[in-house]
């Protein structure tokens, strides 16, 4: 059976490729690397720069809180320690802000005094140091997502056994007969008694006091006194250097606040139109107080992150446009060196279009395979370099596979696009060697 | 002979020069535009972070606890100590002076505020602190330094009060609630002596506590809380490095070595210990909050530009480095005849090797000359100023150029030597 001419011509068509491909293997590995390369960083370049974006905005969280909301200052402002407003407040406050968690913590300022608590002797003799306790509470983070990061001093260990040792404690406190009421972190059960709970001391409050981690500090607010045992002591450079933070729940009995708030303090992760829009939700839902950005960094986290992101975009860019330019200039040199190839075909009676198709399926053959392989390895290199970069392994986006190949067949393309000149070459003067 | 054969072979074939010579510049131009940026950015960026405000914070050591709520110490005037103004100039002394920014002293005081004498009075907090403060340093010249420096980010409607004229800016909130207009005077008394009148030359924007505030020249809170001289807290904005495992290391525990390589270097801890040696009875901390944040990003950002450039490094050398195996691939036929006629596997290599060097140096000039342009653009785009040109990244980027272009051409150059002329000659 004849073969129909067209089945014969691609047919023909492939092999002259193939043999063009394979004819020099040097040249073969040469363009393959160029091309690749280019492929392996515009991937690379893609992914982190898609990936890096999102982790820049989650690296502000280490700047704390950037919402709090406070009461309204009554009309005479009188000091605004003694300014609460309902707990209740915490639990109505959205989960989520645009599919991130939104972290918070109820706190409750007042004044109390404390003392490294001696059980040996008679307890009369304590006069202790004045200073601001903080009731908190927050689920499932911790304080670093509110005051920013805290260099941790010393700590006990675990604190998930923080409850069992406040008891066993407790118990040889009554064994040394000293109460005669079991309380832990549950329910005071003597008035007057606010009950036991963990606490993490401030540098110079620890310093001033002369306490050390796994002691117990006494705390006295007006008639209620409360125990804590300290579980770290932390340096902030803030305020909270100097400040007593402990459960809320006896912190409130202790100041004689229970179910009352001084501040929720939150971060609320988004870009500052998403935030901007959190506050105002918040502000409808609850009239009576306000709602505040922590302006010192709501308004610079957008300016920083312009800037960075603009950094990093506009190098990127630039890095990538100049490598497509050069990986072309380079394949372009490669391919002005076909004209033999090019005087032969137009000798044997190829038309131009048809030198000039088998040229360009050439190159994109060639690009396609370089740019298959070299995006591969680009991801691949940008997951690690994510993990480099940000202790965390980048996310592949797969939308930057086929984009990165996409362009490598179009850099591989217009590189053999100038051979459209050799079109009007004459064989004759090729085969002379005169061109 | 040799030099003859070199610019021959660049007359005759311009062309093909010229497309190498492209290649190679492009690729120093990547080259060049991410080190000029990635050299700069971290400094660039240090100085964007420091609109974040203070990140050193001095107190008098022997100090008692403050009673701080809210950003106001409830403590009364009597109770702590305090810090002499007379030892600020020294802070502009330190090892690191250049990277103090700009610093200010606070004394708050509880104070019984009116809007004009007759109004009634409010309990409010004055905020003594410096405007626009020229301090005097040693050499006779004057620092500018105050608030609207170390706290950027609070805006006043109105303008800030000259240090020494009787003069406040009025937080928006108490003057809303007030009714204080700017233009307006405001009485203050402290425990009802020592009664001023201030002129409210501006509202106060802080999104704090500052906003329930009125913000006093400082030698009027001192007036006030009979502190003559005196101040409680110190807020010093410094132009940092970002920290490292090895800058968090207590100084206490180095060797002389490692003292001198960590106080050499501007690390937040290491400016904070040459305050605290500068001011005595001074406890200076770092506000982990400001100063890690930026710290981390920076870091970060940092780590990332450095693997663009090598990223950037890397395929531009590739390319490069392609382009000129292809020019020696396609001299088969010039090599074999050299050969031919006599020349040594020395002579080819070394007259081939120069052809590509002086591409190379042409090239990388080329392409550093348009790197420079191009990072400029993105310098000044992005932060306004434009980075400047350095000689060390022309050096990286001549050197690189030769280095790939050898790299490149070694390989086929290497096989073009071993090359038997004959069949070459015979076209095969």
């Amino acid at each position: 059976m004849m073969e129909r001419p067209e089945t014969r011509n691609r047919r023909m068509f492939w092999r002259v490729i193939r043999r063009m491909v394979f004819a020099n293997r040097g040249r073969l590995l040469v363009i393959l690397l160029a091309l690749g390369a280019g492929a392996a960083v515009t991937a690379a370049l893609l992914n982190l720069e898609l990936d890096a974006r999102r982790r820049i905005t989650s690296e502000f969280r280490s700047f704390g809180a950037n919402v709090l909301i406070v009461p309204k200052p009554a009309a005479a402002a009188n000091a605004r320690a003694d300014q609460t407003f309902d707990a209740a407040v915490y639990d109505g406050i959205p989960e989520h802000n645009g599919g991130d968690r939104v972290e918070k913590a109820a706190l409750l300022y007042g004044i109390a005094r404390a003392s490294v608590a001696s059980f040996s002797g008679n307890s009369t003799a304590r006069s202790g140091e004045e200073l601001v306790i903080v009731g908190y509470k927050n689920y499932g983070s911790d304080l670093s997502d509110i005051f920013g990061n805290a260099t941790v001093l010393e700590a006990a260990t675990p604190t998930s056994a923080d409850h069992a040792e406040v008891s066993m404690e407790f118990s040889k406190l009554l064994e040394k007969g000293k109460q005669d009421t079991v309380a832990t972190e549950g329910p005071a059960v003597r008035p007057g008694f606010a009950g036991l709970t963990g606490c993490l001391a401030g540098e110079k409050l620890a310093r001033r006091l002369g306490a050390r981690v796994g002691e117990w500090l006494h705390l006295q607010a007006n008639s209620v006194e409360a125990y804590c045992r300290i579980a770290s002591v932390r340096r902030t450079g803030g305020p909270e250097d100097s400040q007593l933070f402990l459960g809320l729940e006896v912190a409130s009995r202790l100041l004689e606040k229970e179910g009352r708030l001084s501040t929720v303090a939150m971060r609320v992760p988004g870009n500052s139109g998403s935030v901007t829009g959190f506050i105002e939700d918040l502000e409808a839902r609850f009239i009576t107080l306000k709602v505040t950005p922590v302006r010192q960094f709501t308004e610079n986290e957008a300016k920083l992150y312009g800037k960075i992101s603009g950094v990093l975009t506009a190098t990127v860019f630039l890095v990538l446009l100049l490598t497509a330019l050069c990986v072309m200039a380079a394949m372009t040199n490669i391919a002005a060196e076909r004209k033999n190839d090019v005087g032969l075909m137009k000798a044997i009676g190829g038309s131009v279009r048809r030198v000039l198709r088998i040229f360009l399926a050439e190159a994109a053959l060639l690009g396609l395979a370089a740019g298959l392989f070299g995006a591969a390895t680009g991801m691949a290199l940008s997951i690690g370099l994510g993990k480099a970069v940000f202790g965390v392994a980048a996310e592949p986006r797969l939308v930057v596979y086929p984009v990165s190949v996409v362009l490598t067949v179009m850099v591989a393309i217009l590189a053999a696009y100038p051979l459209r000149q050799l079109a009007n070459i004459r064989p004759a003067s090729v085969f002379r060697g005169e061109e | 002979m040799f030099f003859r054969l070199v610019a021959d072979n660049f007359r005759r074939r311009p062309r093909q020069k010229l497309l190498t010579a492209a290649a190679l510049s492009l690729g120093m131009a990547v080259a060049t535009a991410a080190l000029s940026v990635s050299l700069d950015v971290g400094d660039k960026l240090a100085k964007e972070f420091r609109s974040l405000g203070a990140n050193l914070v001095v107190t008098p050591e022997a100090d008692s606890l403050p009673l701080e709520i809210g950003g106001v110490d409830y403590r009364p005037a009597q109770a702590g100590a305090y810090l002499p103004e007379t030892d600020l100039p020294k802070i502009k002394m330190v090892f690191w002076h250049n990277n103090i920014m700009a610093l200010a002293p606070m004394l708050e005081v509880e104070a019984q505020v009116s809007r004009g004498p007759t109004a009634t009075a409010h309990r409010a907090v004055l905020v003594g602190t410096w405007a626009d403060h020229g301090l005097p340093l040693k050499d006779g010249s004057a620092f500018p330094t105050g608030i609207a420096k170390t706290n950027p980010w609070w805006k006043t409607e109105g303008r800030w009060f000259s240090d020494d004229a009787n003069e406040c800016v009025v937080g928006i909130r108490f003057a809303e609630e007030n009714g204080v207009k700017i233009g307006d005077t405001v009485n203050v008394s402290a425990d009802g002596q020592n009664s001023m009148t201030l002129l409210a030359t501006g509202l106060l924007t802080s999104g704090g506590p500052e906003d329930d505030a009125v913000v006093v020249p400082l030698g009027i809170a001192q007036k006030l809380a009979a502190r003559p001289g005196l101040y409680r807290k110190l807020y010093v904005s410094a132009l940092t490095k970002p920290e490292d495992d090895f800058a968090r290391r207590d100084p206490k525990t180095m060797n002389p070595d490692e003292l001198e390589r960590w106080s050499c270097s501007p690390y937040v801890s290491s400016i904070a210990y040459s305050i605290r040696q500068a001011l005595p009875g001074s406890d200076v901390r770092v506000i982990r909050r400001v100063a890690d944040g930026e710290g981390r990003i920076l870091t970060r950002v940092r780590t990332l530009l450095w693997l663009v450039t090598f990223a950037a490094l890397l395929a531009a050398g590739l390319a490069v480095g392609a382009s000129s195996a292809a020019s020696v691939i396609e001299r088969r036929s010039e090599i074999g005849l050299m050969k031919a006629l006599g020349a040594g596997r020395a002579t080819v290599g070394f007259l081939l090797a120069a052809e590509q060097l002086l591409l190379a140096l042409l090239g990388g000039g080329a392409g550093y000359a348009l790197g420079l342009l191009l990072a400029r653009f993105v310098g000044s785009k992005i932060f306004g100023v434009p980075p400047a040109p350095s000689l060390l990244v022309l050096g990286v980027v001549l050197a690189l150029a030769a280095g790939v272009t050898l790299a490149g051409s070694a390989l086929p150059l290497k096989r073009a030597a071993n090359y038997n002329p004959a069949p070459i000659l015979r076209c095969e």
